[in-house]
């Protein structure tokens, strides 16, 4: 009897990379660190949860739904801060990471920024090199055992990035998406009731 | 220049508590993310399967630093402690066996008579030498070839004191008639 397997059309994983916005993919964000720094990179679990997770932004990949990738982007003010990229062992590749990569590029550029930095083991810097970043300078320094290089990666501009004199709600609408309406927009669907003006009267009185 | 920056120790005795805030938490799951979903490649979907907010969660510290966890289930007639997970530079000091010594007393606490829990067949001895015995049901090394182990909560019992439990209460809470996610251990 021929295999059923055979005649079975080769499907590829289904990969989806997004910006995490619940505590959910914010929960898988930390379990991938977790088991790539701490569980094959024998980090301690402080220098890798360095304080800086709730003020960045956790870029997730999933495959097959199944947390594979993460990144995280902090913002600075002339630059954006890439950091920490990690693809689970069972999903690794390069082409992956790159996936990664882009996306959180992409999603820099999309909010005006037109410079990304980043610190690169030694051994990483030829990807990324090939990418269109370069050295920041000739410094070699080193943090949790690892040798690294600043380098930075010129973003081409959009043609309109955000600015203060876009309708109001455009800028309320979720990171990565900031090209859909958000919730917030749906809610004007009702009318604008103040429903806390009664009781700050009740108290001024 | 001073800094400012909190300084985390690693060394010192070993010391246990139960996770209490958010922090300690998610210290619970890096440690049971490191060595199961890093080490041995379990997909987070298995790893974090819908019991770990009904459950209570043993930490190991040295200094600061999260070094073990352990999950522990409550159930009528048993408590299951289950993914005891030590990170690797820290396994061979006797972690898993305080961690197991912590769940034993919480359960003597909450006057819980029975542990229960499901092991690989390679860890059997190691389980075995912590006063657990095999139990002699139909799970006996199941289908997924784990293997089910019971011990008395009082530590003057005999092993075979304990009474066999029933399988049907191992599987996910809110779905009784589905499989269950099978039980690990990564303590060397």
């Amino acid at each position: 009897m021929p295999s059923t397997k055979a005649a079975m059309p080769a499907c590829e994983p289904v990969v989806e990379i997004k910006v995490a916005a619940s505590s959910d993919e914010l929960m898988m964000c930390y379990a991938l660190r977790a088991a790539v720094f701490m569980g094959e990179q024998h980090c301690p679990y402080f220098e890798e949860f360095d304080g800086n997770d709730y003020t960045g932004t956790h870029i997730l990949m999933l495959v097959d739904g199944e947390p594979a990738g993460w990144m995280r982007v902090r913002w600075f003010h002339s630059f954006c801060k890439l950091e920490r990229a990690v693809i689970l062992k069972p999903y690794r590749s390069a082409g992956r990471f790159i996936d990664l990569l882009h996306f959180s590029k992409d999603l820099a550029r999309r909010k005006g920024y037109t410079k990304a930095y980043g610190h690169v083991q030694l051994r990483n810097f030829p990807i990324f090199e090939r990418d269109g970043f370069r050295r920041v300078d000739d410094r070699v320094f080193h943090f949790s055992d690892h040798e690294y290089y600043s380098i930075v990666c010129d973003l081409e501009p959009v043609a309109a990035p955000p600015a203060i004199d876009l309708p109001p709600l455009v800028l309320n609408r979720p990171e990565g998406r900031l090209d859909e309406p958000g919730i917030l927009e749906l809610s004007q669907a009702r009318a604008p009731t103040n429903p806390h003006l009664p009781h700050v009267e009740r108290r001024a009185h | 220049m001073g800094t400012n920056a909190t300084i985390h120790v690693e060394e010192g005795p070993v010391a246990t508590k139960v996770a209490m805030t958010m922090e300690e938490s998610l210290q619970a799951f890096a440690v049971c993310a490191a060595c199961f979903i890093g080490e041995q490649d379990i997909p987070y979907s298995e790893e974090f399967d819908g019991h770990d907010f009904g459950a209570t969660h043993i930490l190991a510290l040295v200094g600061s630093e999260p070094v073990g966890a352990v999950r522990l289930r409550w159930f009528q007639s048993f408590a299951m402690p289950e993914r005891i997970s030590v990170v690797q530079r820290h396994r061979g000091r006797g972690i898993a066996r305080q961690l197991l010594e912590q769940c034993r007393q919480l359960a003597e606490r909450r006057g819980c008579r029975m542990l229960y829990t499901q092991a690989p067949p390679r860890d059997v001895a190691a389980w075995e030498r912590l006063g657990w015995r095999r139990l002699d049901t139909a799970a006996d090394e199941d289908d997924r070839g784990y293997v089910a182990l019971a011990r008395p909560v009082d530590p003057a019992a005999t092993p075979e004191a304990v009474p066999t439990p029933e399988l049907l209460t191992l599987r996910p809470e809110p779905w009784l008639d589905r499989p269950a996610r099978p039980g690990r251990t990564e303590v060397n």
